[in-house]
């Protein structure tokens, strides 16, 4: 019973790829680690899913406002995360600047009208946000909260973290892209090996499988990725992407792709969407995080920073 | 492998410490200090961890007051990026996403994210093995008019050398289909399909590689379309398929011929052969591929020809007229019928550097039934043709 064998559970979750990873001894517990890893994944989906009219997140944007709505206390630790991200990036990691995907449409590669910005911008800004700990309220009737921002990097940490707890040490999580690497690799013969991750370049050649940006060996850690190649559209030659400044309601345009690796996934999943935010701020602002990055730049060039800290 | 050996211990900065508040997260970052011999880890990727007062992170699994002066978290163990790298990779992060989250985009309304859209049976386990990996699968997935379960197995393993693969496979899938949500009729019909397949890779000689699959299907239950006319099909389909490739790098040219041929044939009495051959040469900057595919199928058994009236156009009453004398299975969808297609293509492509290319493609592709191998094929088919242009501009970092 204590051969060592590797297991992968390849499913969907979050509309995106998912897999898990895993190397050790005794194959049931690793299955059963498994499932219930996947059924965490699936209880956050649903849980904080803002097209299910029955969720959390729902329920506060409904009474958008109105009256405050008491949220149990794995919200209230999303809502402290989503506090904190939004104070140390000067407002920039907005968990209610989703309702400004009304105004852009990528699908028909539309630009806002000016007033339609202008009035969704009225409703974006966490300072109109009541947040006592127990209780929140949003200040006016169509402001939204949206998850989104760190949803599935969540998952991703606490999938790893359901792994852990069944004794698993040797596993990786990948959700859509986002990684937790609970430790290198198990088998005997691959002597503490770590995971090799690749990352893939933010353009996709016209003869589909790009070379890989970069290789990142990984032995423990969270891993995300953001980009502006998920939702777009082009116009005279200029992208418009799905990441939106909160202040202007505008597509941000410095960074194709960020790349973070941070001690976990929902830390590495902020850092990369504010670095997107920050523009060229962004690598003196990931330096003092002490976080190791890799950024492609809008004219193509790479950056990422030194491993000596 | 690349093995650049680094470890840290960081002092934790905001963003970090932040994400501590989420419950578990703080036993993850911060578990106990890991020495080597505890983590049975080679010293390369040893992680020391300064530590202090943080005895709560372990046990207390839901809550963590974090106390930021004090903690100091593990660095990941990771070594560096390596920029153009090649090498297998165990997972990918980045723009892979991008694909499936423009197809959920196009067909859930533009959901990206957390979204409602869930396959929860789907789950496919691989188990690696030393030279060989073993894979079974489960998938369940329902649409408004078709619901479908479906197992898998597969295998495949390497001889010492790696110069042959061989791969099996077994799959097994039953569809229950119901469109009278849709305002259709047909409702509690079932189909169930097992499918068997074997295959070979080998390395032949060290410039050319040769690949060969069998499948066969076996099937029934209820194969009409149930938005189809004079739909009546036989409940049995079963099928043979056998595929052939070869590559052969001609060092004469510098060049490679790629070639493939698939052949398919059923109980419907559908029989089809797949050709292409493509040349791909490159000449300095330059790399043309010239290719060309053809393909014919035999019309199933009860596959029948629409009525022509006297100027060979489509006689509507005619063909329900003959439709009716009919006995047995029928079906009038036009894929059951008897044609051939040739596709003619041409790739051309310019490396401005290295790293920037340019290219063009170009496909003509006719389908017809006088492209049937053999002779005429059905009547009353409509030719087709299309023209498939392509420019693309690549540059790789």
């Amino acid at each position: 019973m204590n051969r060592w064998r590797t297991l992968r559970f390849d499913f969907s979750a979050m509309a995106s790829p998912c897999s898990l990873q895993m190397d050790g001894c005794d194959e049931s517990v690793m299955r059963r680690a498994a499932a219930e890893a996947i059924a965490e994944v699936q209880r956050i989906e649903h849980k904080f899913s803002r097209y299910r009219t029955d969720s959390i997140i729902s329920r506060i944007n409904q009474s958008a406002g109105r009256e405050a709505v008491a949220v149990d206390e794995e919200t209230g630790d999303l809502l402290n995360f989503a506090l904190q991200l939004w104070t140390l990036s000067d407002g920039l990691f907005d968990i209610t600047s989703g309702v400004l995907r009304h105004a852009w449409d990528f699908k028909r590669a539309q630009f806002p009208a000016p007033d339609q910005l202008q009035s969704l911008l009225a409703k974006v800004g966490w300072q109109q946000v009541t947040w006592d700990g127990e209780q929140v309220r949003l200040a006016q009737a169509g402001m939204e909260l949206d998850f989104g921002g760190f949803g599935k990097e969540y998952a991703t940490d606490r999938a790893a973290a359901v792994l852990h707890q069944h004794g698993l040490k040797h596993a990786l999580v990948n959700l859509g892209g986002d990684l937790h690497a609970l430790g290198p690799r198990g088998l005997p013969e691959l002597n503490g090996a770590t995971w090799n991750i690749e990352i893939s370049p933010p353009r996709p050649t016209a003869d589909g499988p790009a070379a890989p940006l970069a290789l990142l060996p990984l032995g423990r850690g969270g891993l995300a990725t953001s980009g502006d190649y998920e939702r777009f559209f082009m116009h005279e030659g200029q992208r418009y992407c799905h990441v939106l400044n909160p202040a202007t309601g505008w597509p941000v345009s410095h960074w194709q792709s960020v790349s973070v690796l941070a001690a976990n996934t929902s830390t590495a999943g902020a850092l990369t969407t504010i670095a997107m935010l920050k523009g060229a701020d962004a690598p003196a602002w990931l330096d003092a995080q002490g976080v190791r990055y890799l950024a492609v730049q809008h004219d193509g060039q790479v950056l990422h920073n030194a491993a000596s800290f | 492998m690349n093995k650049s050996p680094s470890s840290f211990a960081l002092p934790a900065s905001g963003v970090l410490l932040a994400s501590l508040v989420l419950p578990g997260l703080a036993a993850l970052a911060t578990f106990a200090p890991l020495t080597a011999s505890a983590e049975t880890a080679p010293e390369q990727t040893t992680v020391s961890v300064k530590y202090g007062n943080y005895q709560d992170s372990q046990a207390n699994w839901d809550r963590v007051k974090v106390n930021a002066a004090q903690v100091y978290v593990q660095a990941p163990i990771a070594g560096e990026w390596s920029i153009e790298a090649s090498g297998v990779s165990d997972n990918v992060s980045g723009a892979t996403p991008y694909a499936h989250t423009q197809k959920s985009g196009a067909s859930s309304g533009g959901k990206t994210g957390m979204s409602d859209e869930r396959h929860a049976g789907d789950v496919k386990i691989t188990r690696y093995l030393p030279r060989a990996a073993v894979s079974a699968s489960l998938a369940y997935s329902t649409e408004h008019d078709y619901t479908s379960t479906a197992v898998g197995l597969d295998a495949r393993w390497s001889t010492d050398d790696n110069n042959r693969t061989w791969t099996v496979g077994y799959g097994t899938s039953h569809d229950t289909i119901d469109n009278t949500y849709s305002g259709g009729s047909i409702s509690g019909k079932h189909k169930n399909t097992q499918e068997f397949m074997g295959g070979v890779t080998q390395v032949l000689t060290p410039t050319d590689i040769a690949q060969f699959n069998l499948t066969r299907s076996i099937g029934s239950g209820y194969y009409n379309d149930p938005y189809k006319l004079y739909e009546n099909r036989p409940d049995q389909r079963n099928a043979w398929i056998g595929l052939v490739r070869w590559n052969h790098y001609v060092g004469a040219f510098d060049a490679s011929i790629r070639t493939s041929y698939r052949h398919y044939s059923d109980s419907f009495g559908v029989s089809s052969h797949t050709a292409g051959v493509e040349w791909v040469q490159p000449t300095g900057r330059w790399t043309f591929t010239p290719g060309v595919r053809y393909y014919s199928q035999s019309a199933a058994n009860f596959y029948f020809d629409p009525v022509l009236n006297a100027q060979g156009q489509y006689d509507l009453s005619g063909t329900v007229q003959h439709f009716i004398t009919l006995r047995g299975n029928t079906s009038a969808d036009q894929r059951l019928a008897a044609f051939g297609a040739l596709t003619l293509s041409m790739k051309a492509s310019y490396a401005f550097t290295p790293s920037l290319v340019a290219d063009v493609k170009y496909e003509r592709y006719r389908q017809s039934a006088a492209l049937h191998l053999g002779g005429a094929g059905s009547p009353g088919l409509d030719a087709f043709n299309a023209n498939f242009m392509q420019v693309g501009l690549t540059y790789r970092f």
